[in-house]
């Protein structure tokens, strides 16, 4: 039902509220003197050297794609483990062979150094 | 689900397996130890064929009507097996040669023939988009498998973008035909316009649509512009794969699709399909007039030929013609397949390290030194151009005869007129092989030599025996309802 | 007066109804005002677990912690928060300004959130929606977003780097996560969470999935960036990761966000494992399921802090292998053998159900140690071998003096 969604739209609503209330008032009453030396990205005392956002090593976006792969793959779990008593022997074994398929693509992305940092 | 569902997709379902045992098999055994990996592919779609085969002259729906087994899907799955042995027996020294061994390439093209032959069978709009899906995201891995260079890099990221988006056209036709008849299955948009439930405006909306996401497939123009660039920077065997394998996929649906749940459409979708086929013709034929590399010139050339292939689709509404068209695309189709693989194979012997070797001036003097290659090019280019006897003048023969008979003699002219400007190209190479000196360069190691000659010696003989082979197209058509 | 919250809930109806309101406004209402008592309450434990943590620390490190302000120092929170209210604001140079502001609201709004679905008692709870776990996933991973929001928007390199750390943790920590909550899923048939805290009626879920209960407290930890999955703010690398250039409230809002989150996250547990809100007289007394439930709460959050404040910090390559090559297979077994029991076991008493799963954890985490501990002795050996001596390559000594 989608009543019970209501509680969770109001507390969308109020907890961003109030997070941005809690912003706003630190806006509001803290002190504002700013200084050019104040306000430059922070590098231990250091003065910043180059743009803040750079290019990131590759291998963040590998984890990201190998998280994408496998979470797709486990969302599918759930539903089956509600029904998966009434689905009998049959949604077993259909599991096991989706579970079978899923290692392979783990197996060949473990043996292919994907898993590995460096 | 029960047995004969089961048998009905026994052929993807030994392709499918057969490929991811091989990931494993792969990664434990054979490991970087070369060799095996593309004898065991091999081996996995003999098998499949056998399965396929042994399905001959049956004909049933299975999965609820999600998959059906028929003639047509019989014909092709066979072709698309076929065009997996040629894809790697072209691969076979290609890849070493240029240094880009990787057994994944076997595997990726199992999985991208197990779509193809999904596709074959498929008897429901979603089947036909997983099967595309399933066909697609092989192959733009394969166009990138020269990596780390630029031109493959660029060949897949162009073919991933423009196939993800053609994907999109496709998928947004499926919703609007499923919003029109409230079905995704062939035979229940059939059902539902001929009960008058349908709204027709809204499904020819959605088949314009699956037509344009198929389009981009088979690179019809205007849906053409990423074919040139992939093809040159795809591997060139994996080029050679995707200018039969994913042009039969793609045509196989739109087959499936237009001829056997649309043709009440035929009315509004035949002159779109007309100007299509048309368009493909012209652009594809004197465009490839300016090309000065092969694999470019191949490039616009399958372009050309999809565009003979439309026509036999412009006349699916005609219910009398609309058989015999099915059957002169499917043969269009084998020939195409023959002599497109013969081509590339001679390519690939010639072609070099860092893009070299393709220069159309690269073939100067071949026919003196490489006789037997030079007369296999040479017999692909009269099959491509349509001369006799070849299997493309059958092919074209056939495929004129039905436009003709579904009364659309214009499309016949521009065919034949854009065949005649076709020649000046195809025959320039011959041209050059025989009239201008030079020294080429090839690598023709025996796979690539065995390809080259069957093909060629199957374009001559084959055209003599076409009356056979068509039949055999003949009853491979769609007999779904 | 066994059930005040329900009575109070149908004293609303019948005043509500009096002053002539339709049905569904007093739905609104109802849900309104229930919804706005539970975010302050959530709130007001947030603050008050600022002192638990400071005090803990402290005495987890040998001192005494805040005690000035109140007895036991009890005040002192409040003190922290006005003091961050007024604190400067700054915004540093080159920021993105309205992701840059938007990143705290995100961190804190998306822990506030997660509180819809977990059930303080049998009749306390925000809302049962029949796809608890999925919720809890999927708006768990929105707090990802804030903290790369954070990361981007505040034009630091350090920043940025924090930000990327943190996100290839919590996504990849999240593979292993989600397998693990189906255990309790797929054992209560259902994905609502007030569901599976109802099928614990006869027995825990930690008797029967003891392994998963500490796969997903340890996937907890790491989706929290705790100690010793602390390397996204490690403070001797990248200055303090994510929320180097916030300051004041803003600072404040991810520090709050944090400490919920671990509350938060102890309450699912608790909920998923350990039985959420069932004690002893909790069906006819729902304020008692409110104690029990905070009570296990706060014993997971303490065993949060005591891992906290145990362990160093491991480097990023041995949490992606501590996650990618042990986690997530042992996860994935854990999952299969106990579908596969569930399966044989139709129809037993409830108390051979327990131990064959039972036992039948205490093999796999059997064979497991057997694995590790036979790879580790490999690992000894092979650190143990004489190293190859560098040596400097033979050339030829030719040049003479100089």
């Amino acid at each position: 039902m989608l009543i019970e969604y209501l509680p969770i739209a109001i507390l969308l609503v109020i907890s961003t509220g109030l997070a941005a209330l809690i912003v706003w008032i630190g806006n509001t009453f803290g002190p504002r003197r700013p200084t050019l030396r104040k306000s430059l990205p922070y590098e231990s005392g250091m003065n910043p050297i180059g743009p803040g956002t750079r290019r990131m090593p590759v291998r963040f976006y590998l984890v990201a794609v190998l998280f994408i792969l496998f979470d797709i793959e486990v969302v599918f779990f759930l539903p089956w483990a509600i029904v998966f008593r009434q689905l009998g022997l049959f949604g077993l074994i259909e599991m096991f062979v989706f579970i079978f398929i899923l290692l392979v693509g783990y197996v060949y992305a473990w043996k292919k150094g994907a898993l590995e940092w460096e | 689900m029960n047995v004969q569902d089961l048998y009905a997709i026994s052929p993807l379902i030994v392709l499918v397996t057969w490929a991811t045992l091989l990931i494993l098999v792969d990664v434990y055994i054979i490991r970087d130890r070369n060799g095996g990996t593309p004898i065991l592919a091999a081996l996995g779609l003999l098998v499949a064929m056998g399965f396929a085969i042994a399905q001959t002259g049956q004909q049933y729906t299975a999965f609820n009507g999600m998959a059906v087994v028929d003639g047509f899907a019989i014909f092709l799955q066979v072709l698309f097996l076929g065009s997996g042995l040629v894809g790697i027996a072209l691969a076979y020294n290609y890849l070493q040669r240029m240094g880009i061994e990787r057994s994944e390439y076997y595997i990726l093209l199992l999985y991208s023939i197990s779509g193809m032959m999904l596709m074959a069978i498929a008897a429901d709009l979603i089947v036909v988009f997983l099967a595309l899906e399933l066909l697609s995201i092989p192959l733009y891995v394969l166009a990138g498998f020269g990596r780390p260079k630029v031109e493959p890099e660029e060949a897949a990221l162009k073919y991933f973008l423009l196939g993800a988006f053609a994907g999109g056209f496709v998928v947004y036709g499926i919703a609007l035909a499923f919003g029109a008849t409230a079905t995704t299955s062939l035979a229940g948009i059939v059902q539902a316009v001929n009960a008058g439930s349908a709204n027709l405006t809204l499904l020819s909306i959605g088949a314009a649509l699956i037509l344009i996401g198929l389009g981009f497939k088979v690179a019809a123009v205007p849906f053409h512009m990423w074919t040139p660039d992939v093809y040159q920077g795809a591997p060139s065997a994996v080029t050679a794969f995707m200018s039969v394998g994913a042009k039969a996929g793609g045509f196989a649906a739109l087959l499936r699709v237009f001829v056997s749940a649309l043709p009440e459409l035929a009315a509004d979708l035949s002159p779109v399909l007309w100007v299509l086929a048309a368009l493909t013709m012209i652009l594809g034929n004197v465009v490839a007039i300016a090309q000065g590399n092969i694999k470019r010139l191949l490039a616009y050339s399958s372009i050309a030929h999809a565009g003979y292939i439309l026509m036999a689709l412009v006349v699916f509404g005609n219910t009398q013609v609309s058989s015999d068209a099915v059957a002169a695309a499917l043969f269009y189709l084998v020939a195409y397949a023959v002599t497109s693989f013969g081509a590339w194979a001679v390519v690939i012997a010639l072609e070099k390290a860092e893009q070299k070797g393709l220069a159309l001036d690269d073939y100067a003097g071949l026919g003196r030194k490489y006789p037997g290659l030079a007369a296999a090019m040479a017999v692909f280019m009269l099959s491509f151009t349509g001369v006799p006897p070849t299997l493309g003048f059958v092919g074209k023969l056939y495929l004129f005869r039905t436009v003709l008979e579904g009364g659309f003699i214009w499309l016949a002219v521009i065919g034949v007129l854009t065949s005649l400007v076709s020649a000046y190209y195809y025959l320039r190479i011959v041209v050059i092989m025989y009239m201008r000196d030079g020294d080429p360069q090839v690598h023709a190691e025996p796979w690539l030599r065995l390809t080259a000659g069957v093909t060629a010696v199957a374009t001559v003989v084959l055209s003599l025996y076409a009356g056979p082979l068509f039949a055999w197209a003949s009853q491979a058509v769609l007999k779904l309802f | 007066m066994g059930d005040p919250i329900t009575a109070i809930s149908l004293w609303l109806d019948g005043l509500l109804a009096g002053w002539g309101l339709a049905p569904a406004l007093i739905i609104v209402i109802k849900a309104l005002l229930g919804v706005g008592a539970l975010a302050t309450a959530v709130l007001l434990v947030d603050i008050f677990l600022v002192w638990v943590e400071r005090k803990v620390v402290a005495r987890f490190q040998d001192r005494l912690g805040p005690n000035r302000l109140g007895p036991f120092g009890l005040i002192q929170p409040f003190a922290d928060v006005i003091k961050l209210l007024i604190k400067e604001d700054i915004t540093p140079v080159g920021a993105d300004r309205i992701v840059y502001n938007l990143a705290p609201i995100m961190a804190l709004a998306t822990v506030l959130l997660l509180w819809a679905v977990i059930p303080l008692a049998p009749t306390v709870v925000g809302t049962d929606v029949n796809v608890g776990v999925l919720y809890i996933v999927g708006v768990g991973a929105l707090g990802t977003l804030g903290i790369i929001m954070a990361g981007w928007a505040s034009n630091n390199k350090y920043a940025l780097i924090g930000a990327f750390r943190t996100v290839a943790q919590m996504v990849s920590y999240e593979v292993p996560m989600v397998i693990a909550l189906l255990v309790p899923v797929l054992l209560a048939r259902s994905m609502g969470i007030n569901s599976i805290v109802n099928a614990q009626d006869s027995y825990w879920f930690i008797l029967v999935a003891p392994i998963a209960f500490l796969l997903t407290l340890i996937t907890s930890i790491a989706e929290l960036g705790r100690a010793p999955f602390d390397l996204v703010e490690a403070e001797s690398e990248i200055v303090a990761g994510f929320h180097i250039e916030y300051t004041g409230m803003k600072f404040g809002l991810f520090y709050a966000g944090e400490l919920l989150h671990a509350l938060t996250l102890s309450g699912i547990v608790a909920s998923l494992f350990l039985g959420g809100w069932r004690g002893p007289g909790a069906e006819s007394f729902p304020l008692l399921g409110i104690v029990y439930f905070f009570a296990k709460a706060f014993f997971l959050y303490w065993v949060i802090m005591w891992v906290k404040y145990s362990l160093p910090r491991i480097r990023i390559d041995q949490m992606l292998n501590l996650n990618w090559k042990f986690l997530t297979p042992l996860s994935l077994v854990v999952l299969v053998v106990t579908a596969l029991l569930d399966k044989a076991l139709v129809g037993v008493q409830p108390w051979v159900y327990v131990l064959v799963l039972l036992a039948a954890n205490l093999v796999i985490a059997w064979v497991t140690l057997q694995i590790l501990r036979s790879r580790a002795r490999k690992e000894r050996q092979r650190v143990a071998e004489p190293r190859p001596i560098a040596r400097p390559p033979a050339a030829p000594v030719s040049s003479q003096g100089a």
